[in-house]
């Protein structure tokens, strides 16, 4: 199982039913060949960069779901085939989710280790520049 | 005692290290050191969703900035040029701007 990222780009002049419509269809493609559907994001209408089937702009559509390979393939072949959808990018995140964990887990660590060992020998020296300095003035 | 020694030594140190100052601002060319703001902001992840980010890190064509002007460092600049060429694939980024 791995999980994948995929924001396709629907029609912007499809009416907002036949979206939700889709999404549901979607939604039970990935269910029924046994994955899970982790998050389904619709961020709206958003002017595109550039033209693409003379659309200017397009309503961005966000899945985020866990499932074997070969299910992505069925899931392109739909996108593909219907009307509603302009363009789509498909991007396996598990492993880049799981470096992003680790480097975050690497982090804390670092933080913690520096908080616990910091104070102990940092303070006797500024305590030490403290005493040290003014006692040759006086 | 103590007194009349302590402050020669103090005034004593101070020019030197005065002098040392003047002599390197004198040098001609002074250029900034750049630094990766992916490692200073401590930015791990360069997500092609995040525009905002990415467009920073693109010229006025469209073009990816070279890390030697945007002074990123290699392992950031590689994840970045995935990243913007993910969001040019989805239209989120131009692949050539007008102007």
């Amino acid at each position: 199982m791995r999980i994948y990222e995929e924001l396709f780009i629907a029609k912007p002049d499809a009416p907002d039913e036949e979206v939700d419509q889709f999404i549901e269809q979607m939604k039970s493609v990935v269910t029924t060949a046994g994955g899970t559907v982790d998050k389904v994001d619709k961020w709206g209408k958003r002017r595109l960069a550039y033209r693409v089937d003379k659309y200017r702009e397009g309503a961005y559509v966000l899945f985020q779901f866990t499932s074997a390979p070969e299910t992505v393939k069925e899931f392109e072949r739909r996108l593909r085939v219907t009307d509603l959808v302009i363009k789509f990018l498909t991007v396996r995140i598990d492993e880049t989710l799981k470096r992003l964990e680790k480097r975050k887990k690497d982090r804390d660590k670092r933080a913690h280790r520096k908080a616990t060992a910091a104070p102990a020998p940092a303070q006797p020296s500024v305590a030490q520049q403290m005493l040290g300095e003014p006692a040759p003035a006086e | 005692m103590a007194e009349s020694k302590g402050r020669p030594g103090s005034a004593g140190q101070r020019p030197t290290g005065g002098d040392k100052a003047v002599a390197t601002q004198k040098k001609q060319y002074f250029r900034r050191k750049k630094v990766c703001r992916f490692c200073v902001e401590k930015i791990d992840d360069i997500n092609y969703k995040d525009v905002r980010l990415l467009s920073s890190f693109i010229a006025e064509r469209g073009k990816i900035v070279p890390r030697r002007i945007s002074g990123v460092c290699a392992p950031h600049q590689r994840r970045l040029n995935d990243a913007i060429k993910k969001a040019r694939n989805i239209a989120l980024l131009p692949f050539a701007a007008s102007i």
